[in-house]
């Protein structure tokens, strides 16, 4: 306890000093503007502005990301209340009742509600993340590769399952991103693999252009090909932002309950901002006393999901922190920052750099406090960024991609993968394919293979003893557990019909 | 099917060219064992893919990709070209104008009817992400006698 206190009393000193500061509120600010444009969600931000992490510190760097990723649930909030257009996918369900409550009247309220369940599920999630972080990696030390091996084929296994779409597409782009991850010079014996004679393919394929590829460009792609629609939002009075009593009675335990559901759902690998929103919706459709109202304005139904999409990025951030693993594409991207500036997450980092750790936990404070400051009196302000032409914002991205692309390794192979994956990415989700796997896996693969390769070396070539380690038997026989059990559901439903 | 088709031809290369590499043993891995693996996992999970797709029996819980009619590929076909031809261009006619040149051509292709006004907003940019990549970023950006002459003129 004492540890805790002394690490964020420590934290808050740093992060209030001028600089991070500004990071925290650039990224508050800019993570808002993010979720409230339709198509640009937190990753696509993230990617565009991974390069420019380069030249703050890493803790900066971390500060920013975080940020984006609050600021975007919360952006994505506006949109869906006001004009029915989710910003980014956790605020899908926020369309349905947010907007309801916006076309009778109540715009202000829902648009409150959603801010003030922000900031509590944000407070709620970073305790969370501040007491598991540290336990989990107290534990995590004692880890060796046959451990690290389990979490990350475990990671890659959820993340498949529970992404969505089809498990065969899932498992294609998984097994594409370890296989783009072998490329390079093997770490262990020094042997070219894939490079067919371009040097510069020796460092392996980085994960920047492809993410800015697959996020960034192919977005872009996604977003042109459409016709644009003018958008016209109500205006909201600061008045009108107060929710009545009755209303307050109503949205305050969804807020806690979404809460705490969406921090455990930020723990599992997947793509649980999103997930969480669903789950907490109907969690609360069942627990309500007006189950009718949901779908025509019930108050809950905002209260409840953008809690719990707010609180699963806390949670997102406990497996990056504790063991250096990301379980969400967002997370791979935060992985991305930290690894350019040479640092390596995981139960080692929280030891060494505490100092880090701590002043990213204590800047997510500020920032969730400055979403409600700033986030609420400004909504006019942000929902005109709607306004701004795709065709002036588009080309802005597009080329924002390139230079950022350019400016880490003035590598023209870098900018030309950009425009390779820009084109996968593109088709690939034409297509309906979910390319987040494809993303993790090429950050989680690498780490996979060392780690098998390690093992064995130990064990002396015996898979049995790497796999039958109590830990990893139980991370095995979960992912087991995670595909057996709805197969089974299903199998004896089929049975009953 | 032409994806499924794309992602199987990529599993058969990437299986292909990972027997080239050493195998070593379960002991010893060598670099081409993991990558063996992967690749003989990709071949049959891309074959399996398109047996369900040539069956005409799209994959379980498939999303649906959105209609395509009305689709504006003229832009999306541009975007790809301007990205593509951006690093081609880039080491020879430098930063700024090999900038413009794309940033003009994208802003063209959304809205033809204003050259001038799309003209305007590329050489914005174009001088805008010079002065904050090179002086604010300190990123060392392809430059040119023009360059040398914006960097001057901004310090």
């Amino acid at each position: 306890m004492w540890e805790i206190t002394q690490g964020l009393l420590g934290g808050f000193g740093a992060a209030l000093k001028p600089l991070y500061f500004f990071y925290a509120l650039a990224g508050t600010i800019l993570g808002t503007i993010t979720g409230v444009l339709p198509g640009l969600g937190p990753l696509g931000a993230m990617a565009i502005l991974l390069s420019f992490t380069l030249k703050m510190d890493a803790t900066a760097a971390m500060i920013l990301f975080a940020g984006i990723y609050y600021g975007a649930m919360y952006g994505g909030s506006t949109t869906s209340i006001l004009l029915n257009i989710p910003g980014e996918a956790a605020s899908v369900v926020t369309c349905i009742d947010g907007y309801q409550m916006a076309q009778k009247g109540r715009a202000g309220a829902a648009l409150a509600v959603a801010a003030v369940g922000s900031f509590i599920a944000g407070t709620i999630s970073i305790l969370g993340l501040t007491v598991v972080a540290l336990y989990l990696s107290d534990i995590a030390l004692r880890f060796g590769p046959a451990e690290f091996l389990a979490i990350g084929v475990c990671g890659l296994m959820f993340l498949i399952r529970m992404t969505g779409g089809s498990l065969l597409q899932s498992l294609i782009m998984t097994l594409i991103g370890m296989a783009l991850g072998t490329v390079g010079i093997d770490f262990l014996t020094g042997a070219e693999r894939f490079t067919y004679g371009i040097n510069e393919l020796g460092q392996g394929i980085e994960f920047l252009p492809v993410a800015m590829g697959i996020f960034g460009i192919a977005e872009v792609l996604l977003s042109v090909q459409g016709k644009e629609v003018p958008k016209t939002a109500q205006k909201v009075s600061l008045r009108e932002l107060l929710p009545t009593r009755n209303e307050w009675k109503r949205a305050v335990p969804p807020m806690f309950r979404g809460s705490v559901m969406g921090f455990f759902m930020g723990l599992v690998p997947g793509p649980s901002p999103i997930i969480s929103t669903f789950v907490s919706y109907f969690t609360e459709k069942r627990l309500s006393k007006h189950p009718e109202e949901f779908g025509h304005g019930a108050i809950e139904a905002v209260a409840g999901p953008e809690s719990a999409n707010n609180a699963a990025v806390g949670g997102a951030y406990v497996p990056l922190f504790a063991l250096g693993i990301p379980f969400t594409p967002a997370m791979a991207m935060v992985l991305g920052a930290l690894m350019l500036h040479g640092l390596t997450p995981g139960p080692n980092l929280m030891k060494e750099k505490a100092d880090l750790f701590w002043i990213v936990i204590a800047s997510m404070y500020i920032g969730n406090f400055m979403l409600i400051i700033l986030n609420l009196p400004l909504v006019n302000v942000f929902v005109n960024i709607l306004r701004v032409p795709q065709r002036i914002l588009m080309p802005v991205i597009v080329l924002l991609c390139l230079i950022g692309v350019y400016s880490v390794n003035a590598s023209l192979l870098d900018l030309l993968l950009l425009a390779i994956f820009g084109l996968i990415g593109y088709v690939l989700r034409q297509a309906g394919f979910q390319v987040a796997p494809l993303i993790l896996a090429l950050v989680i693969g690498p780490m996979i293979e060392t780690s098998l390769r390690q093992a064995l070396k130990i064990t002396g070539g015996d898979l049995a003893e790497v796999v039958f380690r109590p830990i990893c038997l139980s991370l095995y026989v979960a992912t087991l557990l995670c595909f057996a059990v709805p197969l089974i559901l299903k199998w004896t439903k089929r049975g009953k019909g | 099917m032409f994806i499924s088709l794309a992602l199987f031809g990529f599993s058969l290369f990437y299986f292909l060219s990972s027997l080239h590499l050493k195998m070593g043993t379960p002991r010893n891995m060598g670099p081409g064992f993991v990558p063996a693996m992967l690749g003989g996992l990709l071949l049959a999970s891309t074959a399996f893919h398109l047996i369900r797709v040539y069956r005409g029996r799209p994959p379980e819980q498939e999303t649906k990709p959105s209609p395509r009619e009305n689709l504006n590929y003229w832009a999306v076909a541009g975007i790809l070209a301007c990205t593509a031809a951006y690093p081609l261009i880039l080491e020879t006619v430098k930063f700024v104008a090999s900038t413009f040149i794309v940033g003009f051509a994208m802003l063209l292709l959304w809205k033809p009817r204003k050259p001038f006004f799309s003209f305007l907003i590329a050489l914005g940019m174009a001088l805008g992400c010079f002065f904050l990549f090179s002086r604010f970023f300190g990123v060392a950006l392809p430059s040119g006698f023009f360059e040398r002459l914006l960097f001057r003129i901004g310090a």
